[in-house]
């Protein structure tokens, strides 16, 4: 039972009462929100180790199978590309489930590289979001995405917190989402880390477990405090994430979003969801009642005849 | 129309020709014109010359959309899933049609049937407004042929878009149950209208319950990018509360201004119920929008104070956001108020309009798109994207006037010819002919 | 060798070896040269030049911590690996796995009574130690100025000769 998650009791409260069949959900429900399953794995990532040879942008290509890219993994002119007027730095799109963007930090003599993709939410904005289901959380981590149901509505968009699923509009037929799947079928799915943290030649990224990881993490701050800020970017962000960041400098200055909240996206949305089941319940009855008492007295049969004229009677 | 009208023909407006006979479904579609008659009357109408233009520019641009992919239209980026279609199309079509489950609520719930002479309007304004905001949403769709997988394939029912996909789904066919009597009345089939009447009060019920939720919906779909929707346009509370109480006045200010726009355009389908009570209704609808104004600004205001807000007020947005807030709800609330006191419709169709266009339409593309990724950058629609969206909004229009011209919607329908139709006619005639030259 | 765990003997032991030690690292055990071929796939194997890194780093235990019996420079080693004893083994394989996420290597990761628990895997190992040095002392730091790509390498960046048509990438600002 320990697929059964605050989502799923949601979406029994949104069916009309079908929670009540949920009895083994107690102790979930107990807890109050989901930290992941216990033996999910994750990734650790070290910017401080991370140098910048976009390995992993090469071997995401390679395992998932994407189209070939515009300029090749070894040339870091990309690192000076912008968007945007300037604005925006490169992002994950449909031909490259991970990109390595550089950051020239102002108290770091070294410009600093951040790897983004997805980081795999706990409790992922892009699932709770998705009104066929596509997206699963697997007991490995792993969010993952069916693109057979995907209608094409674009909310997990709209939702990911991180910027990160794609879209393929240049498709016609089968338009889909694409994003990184933390290499589920081939690697994850089997015990083997993924494709990007297996050829990382600096080890920035470190595959286990993730309460493995976090102790890891909490432990490389500890003893080299002057080399590392203090959070962990992941841990709590948007209630925690499979993967992980840790850095030399503040998250901000990385491109990092440090306004996000704490609480999973879904608890931004809990305030209406829990207020379906009530209008479900408690409108029919409420105004039904109002037309009792307001045509109290009143003829019934009338209304409405007098619309179509004399000439029906 | 007009012209025909001041040569005595009148428009076919009941069951039976004046000689008696039935008129048949051809002769019903053709408003009880002859063919000539009635393609005379279409080609002197430059509206239609305008729609036509319109529609021959941008219907190819539609079919190109679906032969070359969203990609090829839109600036809909991984950054900016959802443009014009959506913001517009769903975001905006959806609150300027609650006015069905308004007058829908007033008339048949709380015995209001004075407003009876404007309550299909409504009706028929909430089921095409959800109609075409489906159509917008059938463009806008990677894969629109799977529109129907939330419903009967893949269920993800935990998310806000399953319910606003089902409520919009078993609305849209609530509307048609109710639209149904004017379409049975018209095709001669009484026992389909009883069959519909029967059950009013349920369908009306469900109505105001899929329209609570379902409004309120399209608001908490936002409460899923707190990070991405300017702070001015996002509450997690109060989200769906604002997107409800919007489309109240939304929905009552759209039928204002469609009356209007119908009883300066379309006088000759209006009967004369219609015509007397409309300045009395577009009062009553006045009284009921600026309550809704009132509460929504109220909501508005306690959503910035609740999560401290103020300070973003100084900012360029605060600007954008007061203008929104000034002219959209402020404004509108003093000129209805005032219209309503001194008995000023046309200062009360002025606000309407108002709420209509920056009460509504500004505050969904705000919310959707304009203070979307404030903290990211701004996207410009694609022109093709805009002109496919004026071009179903275009094709909206036509279906309304066609479907008006025709239903008794602004009109009761007539089972028997007038009582006495020849005396109509002589009586009739003179008056026309002594009109004309006049009018000439 | 040195390490059998008499303790009765440890201070005599000692003695010598602290007069011994490190005279006779430098003498019998550092190899010349050391062939790295751990990412062969994707790159030429390096041919470390052993005696010259020796000379430049003047300290073991720069690269090989504790483990050559020199004592550890780290603070945080050194309260575990302040005696000079040399390991059992002193290549970097023997402690740095070249499968750092293989599933024994991640049930290392939760042994709780393991002080080593976040043992960076070999290639991790020689990149952060070379590239540190290197970008201090103007060492090589790109990836071919130490290693070259074999052909199925090139083939992965999609560089050499399986580069991308250069024409379809334009501007570096785009819309």
């Amino acid at each position: 039972m320990s697929k059964v998650s605050r989502r799923k009791f949601l979406a029994g409260s949104l069916a009309g009462g079908v929670a009540a069949m949920l009895a083994p959900v107690k102790k979930v429900l107990a807890s109050g929100d989901f930290r992941g399953f216990p033996d999910g794995m994750g990734v650790l990532v070290d910017l401080t180790r991370c140098v910048g040879c976009r390995s992993c942008e090469a071997a995401c290509n390679k395992e998932q199978g994407l189209p070939a890219p515009d300029l090749p993994f070894d040339d870091d002119s990309v690192f000076d590309e912008t968007f945007h007027h300037g604005t925006q730095k490169r992002r994950t799109t449909e031909k490259a489930y991970t990109v390595v963007n550089r950051y020239e930090p102002k108290d770091s003599d070294q410009p600093v590289y951040r790897k983004v993709q997805c980081n795999h939410c706990n409790e992922p904005a892009c699932l709770t979001s998705c009104f066929v289901k596509a997206y699963t959380k697997t007991n490995e981590g792993a969010v993952i995405y069916d693109e057979h149901v995907c209608v094409g509505c674009r909310t997990c968009m709209v939702a990911c917190p991180h910027n990160i699923p794609a879209y393929a509009y240049s498709k016609v037929i089968d338009p889909v989402v694409k994003k990184c799947i933390f290499c589920y079928d081939t690697r994850v799915s089997k015990g083997r880390p993924p494709a990007c943290v297996e050829i990382c030649p600096a080890e920035a990224l470190t595959f286990g477990k993730r309460k493995d990881l976090l102790r890891l993490a909490r432990a490389r701050i500890k003893s080299s405090p002057e080399k590392y800020q203090q959070e962990i970017y992941g841990e709590h962000t948007v209630g925690g994430s499979a993967w992980m960041y840790i850095a030399g400098v503040p998250f901000e200055e990385l491109g990092f979003d440090t306004t996000l909240p704490n609480e999973p996206i879904i608890n931004n949305v809990k305030g209406f969801l829990g207020m379906v089941p009530m209008v479900l319940a408690i409108w029919p009855a409420l105004f039904t009642g109002f037309h009792l008492l307001a045509t109290k007295n009143k003829d019934h049969d009338h209304h409405d005849d007098s619309h179509t004229g004399e000439g029906e009677k | 129309m007009e012209k025909l009208a001041d040569y005595g023909i009148k428009p076919l407006a009941g069951a039976k020709k004046p000689s008696g006979g039935k008129w048949n479904v051809m002769e019903k579609l053709f408003l009880g014109l002859t063919l000539d008659q009635y393609i005379g009357q279409v080609v002197r109408n430059k509206f239609n010359w305008l729609l036509a233009a319109i529609m021959a520019v941008g219907i190819p641009f539609i079919i190109y959309r679906f032969l070359f992919g969203l990609g090829a239209v839109t600036h809909a980026s991984n950054d900016y899933p959802w443009g014009l279609f959506l913001g517009f199309g769903l975001f905006c079509m959806v609150p300027l049609s609650a006015s069905g489950f308004m007058l829908g609520t007033a008339c048949e719930i709380f015995g209001r049937h004075d407003f009876e002479p404007i309550e299909r309007l409504a009706l028929l304004n909430g089921l095409l407004g959800y109609f075409f905001a489906v159509i917008y949403l059938l463009v806008d769709l990677g894969q629109p042929w799977r529109l129907a997988y939330p419903m009967v394939y893949a269920w993800g029912p935990a998310a806000v878009l399953f319910l606003v996909g089902w409520h919009v789904a078993v609305y849209l066919s609530v509307q048609v149950a109710e639209v149904s009597t004017s379409f049975f009345e018209w095709i001669g089939w009484p026992r389909g209208k009883e069959f519909i009447r029967k059950g009013t009060i349920g369908l009306t019920v469900s109505g105001i319950i899929l329209s609570t939720l379902h409004q309120g919906a399209l608001g908490a779909l936002f409460t899923y990018a707190p990070g991405k929707v300017h702070p001015l346009w996002y509450s997690a509370e109060f989200q769906w509360i604002l997107f409800f109480t919007s489309s109240i006045f939304g929905g009552l200010c759209m039928v204002i201004a469609v009356s209007t726009i119908v009883i300066k355009t379309m006088a000759w389908r209006c009967d004369d119920r219609f015509k007397e009570t409309l300045d009395d209704l577009t009062i009553k609808l006045a009284k009921g929008a600026s309550m809704a104004l009132i509460t929504y600004l109220v909501i508005k205001i306690i959503a910035v104070a609740h999560d401290n807000e103020w300070v973003y007020l100084a900012t360029g947005w605060g600007a954008w956001y007061l203008f929104e807030i000034l002219s959209g709800v402020i404004a509108p609330m003093i000129l209805l108020a005032y219209g309503i006191h001194h008995r000023l419709v046309w200062l009360v169709r002025i606000g309407a309009f108002m709420a209509v266009v920056f009460g509504i339409v500004l505050n969904r593309l705000n919310t959707a798109l304009i203070a979307f990724n404030w903290k990211l950058y701004q996207e410009v629609p694609h022109v093709a994207e805009a002109i496919i969206a004026v071009t179903i909004f275009v094709i909206y229009i036509a279906t309304y006037r066609f479907i008006l011209n025709r239903l008794p919607i602004l009109y009761a329908w007539k089972a028997q010819p007038d009582a006495v139709p020849a005396a109509v006619a002589v009586s009739a005639s003179p008056e026309r002919e002594q009109g004309t030259p006049a009018r000439a | 060798m040195f390490g059998v765990s008499n303790w009765h003997m440890k201070g005599l032991l000692l003695l010598l070896l602290t007069l011994l030690l490190p005279m006779g690292v430098y003498a019998m055990d550092a190899p010349e040269s050391v062939t790295i071929d751990t990412i062969a796939k994707y790159y030429e194997p390096v041919e470390f030049d052993h005696a010259m890194h020796m000379d430049v780093a003047e300290d073991c235990s720069v690269c090989h911590h504790h483990t050559t019996g020199t004592g550890a420079t780290n603070p945080y080693c050194s309260k575990c690996h302040s005696e000079n004893r040399e390991s059992a083994t002193v290549a970097c394989q023997g402690c740095h796995s070249a499968d750092p996420f293989s599933a024994e290597s991640i049930r290392r990761q939760g042994e709780l009574n393991l002080f080593h628990d976040d043992l960076i895997g070999l290639k991790g190992a020689y990149h952060e130690n070379c590239l540190g040095c290197h970008r201090q002392m103007d060492g090589p730091t790109g990836c071919e100025d130490c290693h070259a790509k074999t052909d199925a390498g090139e083939r992965l960046y999609h560089s050499g000769k399986y580069a991308p048509e250069p024409s379809t990438h334009s501007a570096a600002e785009h819309e």
